[in-house]
């Protein structure tokens, strides 16, 4: 694979200048609070103890790039600095939300590509017939509409309503997966926008290939549908697809957050919520640190994935 | 082999259909709002309010009318900021022969795009608290990147044809080149482009809502609203499923409007995305495109294009020659 | 393989319409197994239709009536692009090891996998891909155009089939390529196979095919062996097909008039326009092209290569169009600037190209009119009016009436969309009119008309210097003065009567040469 080495050097690059910018970005937001940064923080506190120990704690009479150097030495030892509410180290606030975050990502991008390319290829397959036309309204549909009002409508009718499952995940919180009705809605409305847009790109990319001449070659020579479809169409169909999921990752950091909200879940989402609603900076800059590289690394990763999936076509002279 | 579905005046007619109510409530609704009334009991049903009261006693009916026009102004005017913004830098960009003024405009998007929007959103409220204006101004800045990348690669396919070549050789200006030619060819991919992110937007600016960004605790928004009735749904679901269908209705009517709009079957000359050409034609595949064998007929026909339509606008990120495209608003 | 069959394919009455129109209008036929028959005719005329029918393929919302009859029921099909029936994103082997799976079904598993690699191996030797097995894992896009064909040719051989389609196998290829394309198809035939040829190029259906069809407007209008309606054509329809593909030289024309311009090859020829002096030039990295002097006077020359020779990319720094070169295009003894953006109004009218895509070198939203006379409005600081008016005249000297042209680009056809690059780049009074590959791709009536305006122009405006860039013989006979390329280096420069008669290089003969050799093929056919 004479073009992947260029390539990958090229993308690493970019994934470390991705994430030294995630870094300056943080710290630069810091730097952007009007007039005394630790009187800000304080808000609706402002008793002098707390006032100085913000101040203590975050280094602000340092000048700003000592802070920043200190601050980035300390994120290459793990060490993420210190919540300046409640004094423990944010590192162990990552290691309580990890588990829920992961369950929930884990299980969502499990079920994502079977059900996207089912649905995907069941529509290219009946191609302008009313399974379609559903299928590609429904996509079309599902896909703008944020989680939340999703979510809060599939809470009132399958919970409040029909009472099937449990509103929220209040009170299973520790153990998730020992009870797996409460994980039913926040993955189904994780799922909803990906599955949606994958499933879209998925049909788009069937169709052009079933309509194809290479397909048309392999079904005059008397090639069974079904080997059709999957061995010779699919292929072509998933190359976008496959780029498309790159962005899913990404989309799932995000969408995690209003799950997680919205259910009560205490994953990774909610301890960045109560920080911001804290002004609690450190846990806020760790934990943006840490979504920002993980977004790096999965992407690389599903582009390193995609490459491969994609033979380069030669370019004409 | 059937030929590619079209989606036709129906799908049109239901997107305009879903989309009316909630923009109907959102723009004109002040309007009908009249007076606050005397607080009442949290959510509580009936005794004249017809859709309950909300968490702090308020009237939610009239919360539904008033609260409509901040999502969809904020998600209005972060669009009109983006593109005003991304349309000079991707015409730069795709026009020039420099390669290092290219990279100059790209580059640092690509970087940019390592920061998932939210979180940046959630950073910077977080520091700043942003009210419904900065909002706009954030989702827009957001927005920048992907919207110079798309405008870029909407024009630098135009901007690939010889067309453009022969544009150069006659001398032509080049503000007859960029506009005349290479513009009004991107202008349908362009009107996609936007009409997706249009509906991005308001995904974003309903969500930072929800997520408390852009608006205040006790405002008359209706992703606010979802965010803090939802303590009492047990009580009292219509203060939450009220403005979340209407949110729902709003978001999906958008993204089926567009589509429906933007993917017709084109009836002027000289578009690039046509229906597929019949299943007989494959058999000519001659580098000059009036070879078919379309029986005794004159030599010259009206010509379909022979690129079959790419997939609809909103089927994800516009085929960019470079690799990253963020399609969604989230990131 | 297969038993001698009495019969291969036949085609009774075939009738296809398609909203009450007849593609295909009573069609009667019979491809003998071992023999090659041609259907020629020009587009429009039906012979798609009728080779897709043996496939049994109708274009959609077709009614089709008539017999069809495949012993056996396989036919191969080997289309103009073989890139385009490759899968892109499997390995070439991909295919074929599923046709070997469809006829293996009953052997034992464990014989199965040796049974296809045999199969598949055997199919690739017939169709004398060299390398075979190397070739099977990789792409498509990795393949060279010649090896792509040949993979086709082995899928078609592999399904057993007892009649190969071949769609247009020669057109837009150059003359070494068609020999070699030409005498696939006469192996194919010798193995016993009927090979149904549906093709423009009148020269290769001429040496090769043993029966001809001539079709026009869905019917066969006259059929018979190559000598009979070659020699003694019968309806007038095929007179004019095949008069046109005939060696009625226009390059008569030429050398009588610019008879005093051959000394060209001498150093400071007062007569030179353009004069190409070390030129180097880069795609990229890659130099791809390497001409240390190349002189083209006034009157008709012609650059000639194969695809990928650098003929385009020349054409391209002499416009201006391609800047990345070291070295000096002199017009007149004064160095032109390298990109069209550095260069004067005078020097931008000076010399100008017109593209091999007519379409798309047109603005298809606005009439044709106006986009020709813009060159004489930019280029000439013209008035309006009278831009127009000149635009008009010169339009219809080339062919193209007032109503016409007034239309939007999406209303011509390729051919009258090329005359009107033509008109327009002749608006801007150019002393140098490069013509990139204007007749390739289209069919033998527009070509030999587009040749019939080229020579014209020559003789209409003298002080005009024609550069034509092309692979076709015909065109470049045009030429009084010939340059060859082949990799990026010129092999061999020198007035067109002397390359066309005793050529030094062998590139340059196997271009020029008349057609694939009829003698061997007839010779070894039995």
């Amino acid at each position: 694979m004479t073009g992947l080495r260029p390539w990958l050097v090229r993308r690493l690059l970019l994934g470390a200048g991705q994430t030294v910018a995630v870094v300056l970005l943080v710290f630069a937001l810091t730097e952007a609070l009007p007039g005394d940064a630790a009187v800000a923080l304080a808000g609706d506190q402002p008793d002098p103890g707390r006032i100085a120990a913000i101040r203590d704690t975050m280094h602000l009479d340092r000048p700003a790039h000592e802070r920043l150097a200190a601050w980035a030495a300390g994120l290459l030892h793990g060490d993420l600095g210190t919540s300046l509410a409640s004094g423990r180290p944010v590192s162990s606030y990552l290691a309580d939300g990890f588990g829920p975050t992961l369950l929930l990502a884990a299980l969502t991008l499990l079920l994502l590509v079977p059900l996207a390319v089912g649905l995907g290829v069941l529509a290219a397959r009946n191609e302008g017939r009313l399974v379609d036309r559903l299928i590609s309204s429904v996509t079309l549909g599902v896909y703008a509409v944020p989680e939340f009002a999703f979510g809060v409508l599939l809470v009132t009718v399958f919970a409040l309503r029909l009472g099937w499952l449990p509103p929220t995940a209040v009170g299973y919180g520790d153990d998730l997966l020992a009870h797996p009705a409460a994980l039913v809605l926040p993955v189904v409305v994780l799922l909803s926008r990906p599955v949606c847009s994958l499933a879209r790109l998925v049909r788009a990319g069937m169709i052009e290939a079933l309509a194809s001449p290479y397909v048309a070659q392999a079904r005059r020579y008397g090639i069974p549908g079904a080997r059709l479809r999957y061995a010779h169409a699919l292929p072509n169909a998933l190359a976008p697809a496959a780029q498309q999921l790159a962005r899913t990752v990404d989309w799932l950091l995000c969408g995690v957050i209003v799950v997680e909200a919205l259910f009560v879940i205490p994953g990774l989402g909610t301890v960045l919520m109560n920080a911001v609603a804290e002004r609690d900076v450190p846990v806020i800059q760790g934990l943006a640190v840490v979504f920002g590289c993980t977004a790096v690394v999965l992407n690389l990763g599903a582009d390193l994935a995609t490459y491969r999936l994609v033979p380069r076509t030669a370019v004409a002279a | 082999m059937n030929p590619r579905t079209v989606p036709g005046p129906r799908r049109f007619t239901l997107a305009l259909l879903i989309l009316t109510v909630p923009l109907l409530l959102a723009l004109l609704g002040p309007l009908f709002a009249g007076e606050p009334g005397p607080r009442a009991a949290s959510f509580t049903l009936g005794g004249g309010h017809w859709a309950g009261t909300d968490f702090v006693g308020r009237d939610v009916w009239r919360q539904v009318l008033l609260g409509g026009r901040p999502v969809v102004l904020t998600a209005l005017a972060a669009t009109a900021l983006a593109y005003a913004v991304a349309l000079p830098l991707g015409l730069i960009a795709a026009l020039t022969h420099r390669r290092w003024l290219e990279e100059l405009v790209m580059r640092p998007f690509d970087v940019l795009l390592a920061v998932p929007s939210l979180l940046f959103l959630l950073l910077v409220a977080a520091v700043l608290t942003p009210d419904a204006g900065g909002l706009a101004l954030l989702v827009a800045l957001v927005n920048i990147p992907d919207a110079v990348r798309a405008v870029r690669a909407a024009t630098a396919e135009a901007a690939a044809r010889p067309a453009v070549e022969a544009l150069r050789m006659q001398g032509e200006t080049w503000w007859r080149t960029a506009i005349g030619y290479v513009g009004r060819s991107a202008l349908r991919t362009l009107a996609a482009d936007a009409g997706v992110r249009l509906a991005g937007v308001l995904y974003l600016v309903a969500t930072a809502a929800f997520l408390g960004i852009g608006a205040e605790p006790d405002a008359a928004d209706w992703a606010v609203m979802v965010d803090r009735n939802r303590t009492g749904m047990f009580l009292q679901p219509w203060a939450v499923v009220l403005p979340a269908v209407l949110i729902m209705a709003l978001t999906m009517g958008t993204n089926l409007l567009f589509d429906a709009a933007l993917t017709r079957p084109d009836r002027g000359p000289g578009q690039d995305r046509r229906g597929r050409r019949p299943a007989a034609d494959r058999g000519d595949q001659g580098t000059a495109p009036d070879r078919r064998d379309r029986g005794p007929a004159p030599d010259r026909v009206p010509q379909p294009g022979r690129t079959p339509a790419p997939p609809s606008p909103t089927d994800g990120p516009p085929r960019a020659p470079g690799r990253d495209e963020k399609s969604n608003p989230c990131i | 393989m297969h038993l001698n069959e009495p019969d291969a394919a036949e085609v009774q009455d075939l009738r296809v319409e398609i909203d009450g129109r007849a593609l295909v209008d009573g069609v009667s036929l019979r491809v003998p197994p071992g023999r090659i028959t041609a259907l020629i005719g020009a587009s429009g005329s039906g012979k798609t239709t009728t080779g897709l029918a043996l496939l049994h393929e109708h274009p959609p919302g077709a009614r089709v009536t008539g017999e069809i009859r495949v012993p056996d029921g396989l036919v191969g099909y080997v289309p103009q692009h073989p890139a385009t029936v490759l899968n892109p994103a499997r390995p070439v082997a991909a295919l074929l090891q599923d046709i070997a799976r469809t006829q293996i079904r009953h052997l034992p598993r464990r014989d199965r996998r040796t049974a296809i690699r045999q199969r598949i191996l055997r199919a690739l030797g017939q169709a004398r891909l060299q390398d075979g097995e190397t070739l099977l894992n990789r792409y498509p896009h990795q393949l060279s155009g010649g090896q792509q064909q040949r993979v086709v040719l082995a899928q078609a051989l592999l399904t057993g089939a007892g009649i190969l389609v071949a769609d247009e196998p020669t057109t837009g290829q150059d003359a070494v390529t068609k020999q070699q394309i030409a005498d696939q198809l006469a192996a194919v035939a010798r193995e016993g196979i009927a090979v149904l040829l549906l093709s423009h190029d009148l020269e290769v259906v001429r040496a090769l095919a043993d029966h001809v069809h001539v079709l026009r407007a869905g019917r066969i209008v006259e059929s018979g062996t190559p000598e009979q309606l070659w020699s003694r054509p019968q309806h007038s329809w095929t007179r004019a097909l095949l008069t046109s593909a005939a060696a009625t030289e226009p390059s008569e024309g030429p050398p009588v008039q610019n008879g005093t311009d051959e000394t060209a090859s001498g150093p400071a020829a007062a007569t030179t326009v353009l004069r190409v002096r070390s030129l180097i030039a880069r795609h990229g990295k890659s130099t791809v092209l390497r001409t240390p002097e190349l002189l083209l006077p006034p009157g008709c020359s012609a650059i000639m290569g194969r695809s990928g020779s650098g003929k385009t990319t020349l054409a391209r720094c002499l416009a201006g169009l391609h800047r990345s070169y070291d070295g000096e295009i002199l017009l007149d003894g004064v160095a032109l600037p390298r990109s069209l953006r550095d260069r004067t109004r005078e020097q931008l009218a000076a010399v100008q190209y017109v593209f091999q895509d007519a379409r798309a070198a047109f603005d298809e939203h606005r009439p044709v009119l106006d986009q020709v006379a813009r060159s004489a409005i930019r280029l000439r600081a013209a008035p309006r009016t009278e831009a127009l008016a000149e635009a008009e005249r010169t339009l219809s000297t080339l062919g193209l009436p007032g109503d016409l042209v007034r239309r939007r680009p999406t209303e011509l056809s390729g051919g009258e969309l090329q005359r009107a690059a033509l008109a327009r780049a002749l608006l801007a009074r150019p002393r140098v009119l490069i013509c990139d590959e204007i007749t390739s791709g289209q069919d033998a009536v527009t070509r030999r008309s587009l040749r019939t305006l080229l020579a014209g122009l020559v003789r209409t405006h003298p002080e005009l210097s024609l550069v034509l860039i092309t692979h076709d013989r015909d065109t470049a006979t045009l030429a009084t003065r010939i340059a060859v390329l082949d990799d990026g280096h010129v092999v061999e420069q020198g007035p067109a009567d002397e390359l066309v008669t005793a050529p030094q290089h062998p590139l340059t003969a196997a271009l020029l040469q008349p057609a694939p050799d009829v003698g061997v093929m007839s010779g070894m056919r039995g």
